[in-house]
């Protein structure tokens, strides 16, 4: 059986390749829009970072693929938090694996909002900075809140959940191969984190996130 | 589990490799290009995939290794979520595949059939228990998350994607499990774990690629007959 020769079309639908996403189709179509204003601190701030805009900068597709830029902007700046308030003794001893979970997954979001971005500028438009969502200050307030090394891997499921369920809804609207392509590939690793956050706390099977879980939708970008 | 990594091998460009963020050449198709026809096919084939692992994880609870006096209870409780969501993801591909004009799926994909149908003597631990599973997860989720970018309407797009990332969190369970057995960890395996007890790795062992791969996608027609 040679699976390699059988199916090439699926390696193409998933290679990297930033011009098919908002470069000919829908996100390229307000490429004559003003650029978004820069949003302020992003990473580790405890200040939130929002901000707003006169007339949307983000339209169609695009709007989509900013909030998830934003969003995983915003899950990395949680888990650098979180690794802060691990290191810094407020939480009691936290376990290594923690620690080493909350820096893998706040890698990986880095990532993700990186090539989120990479198909903006690929179509003409402004990357998104830092994190302009209408969750951002409950969201450090609730990583604030944190007491033990199990409320941080909490926090994480609800980071997660939320992540996912925001790129499956838009995945379910993108018109874009590239957007499509990256949301396909990027949600299971969210679906990942949470499994193994999930693990920590001793719910091998799963968490139920709580409200802060839920998908965000276009309306939570500010820009 | 032979088949394990050949897809992997056949350097599939841009498909596992770390996430760039500066643009390259575009392979990318328009979405749609996969016609409606195409659709069935493959929604037969991840179809397949779901009643093999369905069946496989029947058979291997009954396994002393798997639900028997020598099983983990963590794994046994892996086994038995999986069971659950492994017969709505068959119900939501099969509704799909008739939404597209097909016939659903009944059979088990035939190529990890035979894989299943040799490891399934060798089981004799809960280590054993966990590759099998993790095969079979590891195929099932790339060929969803390959679907989730394929497919022809958004709506089955979402579908495949949602059932891809139950898959890999399976996936990722596994891993970690594994991580643990392969290493004479097994008191580890426990529900809640000892946190200051466990190896900061299992901390990133259940996400080892940033973009989830598809290298191992079984193709559209694999399981469609």
């Amino acid at each position: 059986m040679t699976l390699s020769s059988s199916r090439p079309s699926r390696r193409l639908v998933l290679g990297w390749g930033a011009a098919g996403l908002l470069g000919a189709g829908a996100l390229a179509a307000c490429s004559d829009e003003p650029p978004a204003a820069p949003a302020g601190p992003a990473s580790g701030s405890t200040t939130p970072s929002t901000t707003t805009s006169a007339r949307p900068a983000y339209v169609g597709d695009q709007r989509g693929v900013a909030l998830c830029a934003a969003l995983a902007s915003l899950a990395a700046s949680l888990y650098s938090g979180a690794v802060t308030a691990a290191g810094d003794g407020r939480l009691g001893q936290v376990p290594g694996v923690v620690t080493a979970f909350l820096s893998g997954a706040g890698a990986q979001h880095t990532e993700h909002a990186a090539a989120w971005n990479a198909l903006l500028t690929a179509a003409g438009r402004p990357a998104v900075s830092g994190t302009p969502l209408s969750v951002e200050t409950e969201r450090r307030a609730t990583l604030g809140r944190a007491a033990a090394p199990t409320d941080l891997l909490a926090v994480a499921v609800d980071i997660e959940a939320s992540v996912g369920a925001t790129v499956l809804a838009r995945a379910g609207e993108f018109t874009d191969a590239g957007a499509a392509a990256l949301a396909a590939t990027v949600a299971p690793v969210a679906a990942m984190h949470g499994a193994t956050a999930a693990f920590l706390l001793g719910r091998p099977t799963g968490v139920a996130p709580g409200p802060a879980g839920a998908a965000l939708g276009p309306d939570a970008l500010l820009v | 589990m032979a088949r394990r990594g050949r897809r992997a091998a056949d350097g599939a460009a841009g498909v596992t490799a770390p996430v760039s963020t500066s643009p390259a050449v575009s392979f990318l198709p328009a979405l749609g290009a996969q016609s409606g026809s195409a659709d069935v096919p493959a929604l037969r084939t991840a179809t397949s995939l779901v009643v093999l692992a369905q069946s496989t994880y029947r058979s291997l609870t009954g396994l002393p290794a798997g639900g028997g006096d020598r099983a983990n209870p963590v794994v046994r409780d892996l086994l038995s979520a999986a069971t659950t969501e492994l017969g709505d993801a068959r119900d939501a591909l099969s509704s799909a595949t008739t939404g597209a004009g097909g016939r659903p799926q009944t059979a088990p994909d035939p190529v990890y059939s035979s894989v299943v149908a040799q490891a399934l003597p060798t089981v004799r631990s809960p280590a054993d228990v966990v590759g099998v599973a993790l095969t079979l997860e590891d195929v099932l989720a790339q060929t969803l998350v390959a679907d989730a970018a394929g497919l022809s309407t958004p709506a089955l797009r979402a579908t495949a994607l949602r059932l891809g990332a139950a898959a890999a969190s399976r996936k990722a369970s596994l891993l970690i499990v594994s991580s643990l057995l392969s290493s004479a960890q097994s008191d580890l395996v426990v529900a809640p774990p000892d946190l200051t007890a466990l190896p900061a790795a299992v901390g990133t062992v259940g996400f080892p690629d940033t973009r989830f791969p598809t290298s191992k996608a079984s193709p559209p027609e694999e399981g469609s007959g």
